[in-house]
């Protein structure tokens, strides 16, 4: 892997862990809060509202973590794809059917705004570095296993 | 080692380590619930009939009709919660828009003529939309004493052809 590539593996490991630390904590700390976020999006039901809301903000608190310390980076790389992927999926289809909904997605504050286009961009920004992350991930494993093909 | 076998040992890895982090989400996400004050049941009833009703058990839900004979009357105020865009194209007629996520610009402006002894009926669009909730339990908290809820108002209120108004511009 040379210089370039380790730069830009480690400085979109670095950004997406860290917005996806940012993005978990209110969810923690405001639980009921973040169901009726959840709730307002109208794509899950009912009995799966609460239970999405108490995991999914770990799910983003530990992913974050793990790309931070640079652990479980495959995994990390591959769920932060999935988890965008998502979120725009939902920020899309709500959009289009005109639901005047928080997004939710850094705050629990109904109060913070309803989602619009500048949130799809930031989330769209979001998942192009976690798909870049995705290859220079697969890209530094492939490296690391014909080194160990060499080294054998 | 061959490219395939490593896209396949990748693959392995990524499935492995996903379902590690889901897995320790799940564990973290149920003991800390357990544990918290302000814990939250892990399955709730999301129904309206039980997100409207009151702790006295009333509900805050208005049937239409009662809604209806209110407006003839014109013994209430219709609050719009949705956003003033929404409510330009088209509203319940002679409704007053105060935004819920705007709540705090508009407010002062819309309640000026109002007595609190007024009867508020709130109402956005769609069975789950909650802007309606979140404004009716504001006004209640601001001293309004007579706030009821027209679930999914605006949908209910033209389907049932009942007079309605767009902002001339």
């Amino acid at each position: 892997m040379n210089s370039f590539y380790r730069f830009f593996y480690h400085l979109t490991r670095l950004i997406l862990g860290a917005v996806f630390i940012y993005a978990s904590l209110d969810k923690i700390l405001h639980p009921g809060a973040f169901a009726q976020a959840v709730f307002n999006y109208q794509v899950l039901p009912g009995q799966l509202v609460n239970l999405t809301a108490l995991i999914l903000p770990w799910v983003e608190l530990i992913l974050g973590a793990c790309l931070l310390s640079n652990r479980w980076m495959t995994g990390a790389a591959g769920l932060a794809a999935v988890l965008m992927t998502v979120f725009i999926g939902l920020i899309l289809f709500n959009l289009a059917r005109g639901l005047n909904i928080s997004c939710g997605c850094f705050s629990t504050n109904p109060e913070e705004g309803p989602m619009d286009k500048l949130t799809l961009l930031r989330d769209a920004l979001f998942l192009v570095l976690a798909f870049c992350l995705v290859g220079l991930t697969y890209y530094k494993k492939s490296n690391y296993h014909k080194n160990q093909l060499y080294t054998v | 080692m061959q490219q395939s076998d490593v896209l396949r040992q990748s693959l392995m890895d990524t499935v492995r380590e996903a379902c590690l982090i889901i897995l320790l989400s799940l564990v973290a996400a149920l003991a800390v619930n357990l544990a918290r004050t302000d814990s939250i049941p892990f399955i709730q009833n999301w129904s309206i009939e039980e997100r409207l009703s009151q702790d006295n058990g009333d509900s805050l839900a208005i049937p239409l009709s009662e809604a209806e004979t209110l407006f003839k009357e014109n013994k209430a105020i219709f609050l719009d919660a949705r956003g003033q865009e929404l409510f330009d194209e088209g509203h319940i007629k002679g409704a007053r828009n105060l935004p819920w996520h705007a709540v705090d610009d508009y407010f002062s402006e819309i309640i000026k003529d109002m007595d609190r002894e007024t009867p508020v009926i709130t109402y956005c669009d769609g069975e789950s939309c909650n802007l309606s909730h979140d404004l009716a339990v504001f006004l209640k908290n601001m001293g309004f004493t007579h706030v009821k809820i027209l679930v999914n108002g605006w949908t209910v209120w033209v389907e049932n052809n009942l007079p309605i108004e767009a902002t001339d511009k």
